[in-house]
């Protein structure tokens, strides 16, 4: 039962890092462009999709404090600076991207795509130190509670946050070459393409600095999934930009997607049966199981939730199946 | 300053700002269904005009009400760890349970209601507006029993220290809510009324050459505003005697409250135990504002050959009476809220267990940081739709045909 809420919340979460992730990429790629109706025809390739990509991450904290509650507190306190960040990042994007049209002047559109772009970086650095945290493990003490925010600031997180920018610009870059009308889609390609290597390069530099953290190494349970992490990441950013090759965007779109999926997979894999690793009393370590709410609570929310998943995903696939294709003249304008 | 009061301080300001947005979602949400359907049924374009219009002014509206929406839902895990550790059994429930059932689907149609314009099927597209009001309505709803909750546990059991949920139905049958959830209602449709009301009597006031559109939007307004009023008292009213019936504290003392005050005391110790007087001085002035507003009624005859517009009084009032619900509705909720001090679950965990153990200055810092950024954008949306009211039904962004010039434009040089 606990296994099967751990999985829906990471199922959750993992959706959100993939399409949130091309919402953030799309606004790191709004930095490289000075074309105002370029910009904008990023963001309207985006358009249908945005509000329903954030929701994601809403149910999944919802099924967080719903399916357990202890994890709710001591993770997002625990890591008090890194969901800041990342907080403040998904409100700067979600604001940026909804009313940067509604000022008719130029000057003041240049304005809020700045916003977007500063958004989309934190909400990725946040996302990606607080999937490092896990990782590293946590002063989680016998009480219960995370001691100190010092604990989250290492080179490991750091790159890993880094790294998370690096990847969410590449999938942002690939979904504009699947999704831009023929014309601009090439250049998107190309900006992915460039993209790879700095994503390899920062993929590669978290890696390394993960094998050399005494607390990474003892807080991962089962080390085969911790490297298979990067060879993973690496693997799917290879594929992506040979697709992109073979003029394959939606070949490239699937690889950067489960690129963003995989460390919310693997993480989770790699700390069970823990959810939260102390690195100060073994003991305290916080077990999944532990983690979860009670019996009860478990039942209510399955008999709610089972009925209308299908719900969810299906006007979820409405929405991609209405606006799928790319964007053309015809295509609606409003963000 | 201690963690505890920056935690309360930051939870009061992101809920404010919050209500003062989710209040005009849920009205004009209400309104704009019966708008559209009148569209698709008639075929009169005039509807589809008022659509986009009011449809405009929602949607802009709608962007703090997410944001705000996102950093509650973060807060209670950041700030308030003690929350989720002691009552998160049976609190987290109905919160899960919004983002799920309401939420998610809420934002899902909207993304695809404003981009369905010219290329959805109009049946479908009305589908999804009803399905964004239905999904709002299930949205307050799921956040007013998890508010009850608060304001009187019910429904559970404590085991080691925990609270465990034994009887589901019961948070549905909360005192606590019902009431309370039709006076919320009531009024978010007073305030979807009296802001179409204002903006229309802002352009009769100007003459602006759209009169038959504003008229329509006026009377549409002036007459939700009016029913909704009655409701609001009604219900208002009517939550005194449960409420005061299971939170004896939150109105005054009396014998009940000193009862419980003494119960309490035995239970966890001398403590201050009643509530700060700010609440109930709130809810004066709200009742006051109530009981004016009951005044449109009076308007209502005036609709009779439009004297409501030719004597032109009526509509200064109605543009300058738009601050009151707001002021309203925001010390109903501070009278609710700080009505069940000092407890976060009423009798059952006091705020100062519930705080997060993390250090004044971060939480300072976070305070400080998020009141910044939720007032700046809280401004900002709010002269957007000022802006765009005051602008006029000529062509707003929202439903355009695709491929209009006005997205081509390109800057003039001199600008």
């Amino acid at each position: 039962m606990e296994l099967a809420w751990y999985a829906l919340l990471g199922l959750f979460f993992a959706t959100y890092l993939v399409l949130g992730g091309y919402d953030y990429g799309v606004g790191l790629a709004l930095a490289g462009d000075a074309d105002p109706r370029r910009r904008r025809t990023a963001l309207n390739a985006v358009g249908p999709f945005f509000l329903g990509n954030e929701v994601w991450l809403v149910a999944a904290v919802g099924i967080l404090f719903g399916a357990f509650p202890l994890l709710e507190g001591e993770l997002l306190a625990g890591f008090y600076p890194a969901v800041l960040g990342a907080l403040a990042g998904v409100i700067l994007v979600t604001a940026g991207v909804q009313l940067r049209s509604r000022p008719a002047r130029e000057r003041i559109r240049a304005r809020w795509d700045r916003v977007v772009v500063v958004g989309s970086a934190l909400a990725a650095l946040g996302w990606g130190a607080l999937l490092a945290g896990l990782l590293q493990g946590v002063p989680l003490h016998a009480d219960g509670h995370v001691a100190g925010l010092g604990h989250l600031f290492t080179p490991f997180a750091a790159a890993a946050a880094l790294a998370t920018v690096a990847l969410v610009a590449v999938h942002g870059a690939a979904f504009l070459a699947l999704r831009l009308p023929a014309a601009d889609a090439a250049g998107a390609a190309r900006l992915t393409r460039r993209l790879v290597p700095v994503a390899l390069a920062a993929v590669g530099a978290a890696t390394v600095l993960g094998l050399l953290s005494d607390r990474v190494r003892a807080a991962v349970q089962r080390p085969a999934l911790g490297v298979l992490l990067p060879v993973a990441l690496v693997a799917a950013l290879l594929v992506a930009r040979a697709a992109l090759h073979r003029r394959r965007p939606g070949l490239a779109f699937a690889a950067t997607s489960v690129a963003l999926a995989l460390p919310v997979a693997l993480v989770g894999a790699a700390l069970w049966p823990f959810v939260l690793v102390s690195t100060v009393d073994p003991g305290a370590s916080l077990t999944v199981a532990d983690a979860a709410a009670s019996e009860p609570t478990l039942r209510l929310l399955g008999w709610l939730v089972l009925p209308l998943a299908p719900a969810l995903l299906g006007f979820q696939l409405m929405c991609w199946w209405v606006f799928r294709g790319r964007i053309d003249g015809r295509a609606p304008v409003y963000w | 300053m201690d963690t505890l009061l920056l935690a309360r301080l930051q939870f009061a300001t992101t809920t404010s700002i919050h209500f003062l947005f989710v209040v005009v979602t849920l009205g004009l949400v209400t309104l704009l269904v019966g708008i559209q359907t009148a569209w698709v049924v008639t075929g009169n374009p005039k509807y589809e005009r008022l659509t986009r219009f009011w449809g405009q002014l929602y949607v802009i509206n709608y962007v703090l009400g997410i944001a705000t929406g996102i950093v509650m839902e973060f807060q209670f895990g950041l700030n308030w760890s003690g929350l989720s550790r002691y009552v998160g059994n049976v609190f987290g429930a109905p919160l899960a349970i919004e983002t799920l059932v309401a939420f998610f689907l809420e934002s899902t149609f909207l993304g695809m209601w404003i981009f369905g314009w010219h290329r959805l099927r109009r049946g479908v597209h009305l589908a999804l507006l009803w399905g964004v009001a239905l999904t709002a309505y299930a949205s307050a709803f799921w956040i007013m029993v998890a508010n009850s909750w608060l304001q009187n546990p019910v429904g559970y059991e404590v085991r080691d220290g925990i609270a465990h949920l034994t009887d589901f139905p019961a948070l549905l049958t909360n005192p606590s809510l019902g009431m309370a959830f039709g006076h919320v209602v009531s009024a978010a449709l007073l305030v979807g009324g009296m802001l179409m009301a204002a903006v229309s009597a802002y352009h009769l006031i100007r003459r602006t050459p759209d009169f038959a559109l504003f008229r329509a939007s006026l009377r549409i307004g002036l007459v939700t505003a009016a029913l909704a009023i009655t409701l609001v008292q009604g219900f208002g009213f009517a939550q005194f005697g449960p409420v005061g019936a299971v939170q004896p504290t939150k109105f005054g003392s009396g014998a009940d409250a000193d009862a419980l005050i003494a119960e309490w005391t035995a239970r966890f110790g001398p403590g201050d135990y009643t509530p700060p007087v700010l609440a109930n001085v709130g809810l004066g002035f709200m009742i006051l504002i109530g009981l004016g507003l009951g005044a449109l009624w009076l308007l209502l005859p005036l609709l009779w050959r439009d004297w409501v517009i030719r004597l032109r009084f009526p509509l200064w009032l109605l543009l300058l009476g738009l601050p009151l619900p707001f002021v309203a509705v925001i010390l109903g909720w501070i009278a609710r809220e700080v009505g069940r001090q000092p407890w976060v679950a009423y009798g059952l965990l006091p705020v100062d267990q519930a705080v997060s153990p993390v250090a004044a200055p971060v939480m300072l810092a976070s305070l400080i940081g998020f009141s910044l950024l939720l007032g700046t954008l809280a401004v900002t949306n709010w002269t957007l739709i000022a802006r765009h009211a005051a602008r006029g039904a000529d062509d707003p962004a929202l439903g355009r045909p695709p491929g209009h010039p006005a997205d081509l434009r390109p800057e003039p040089a001199f600008a």
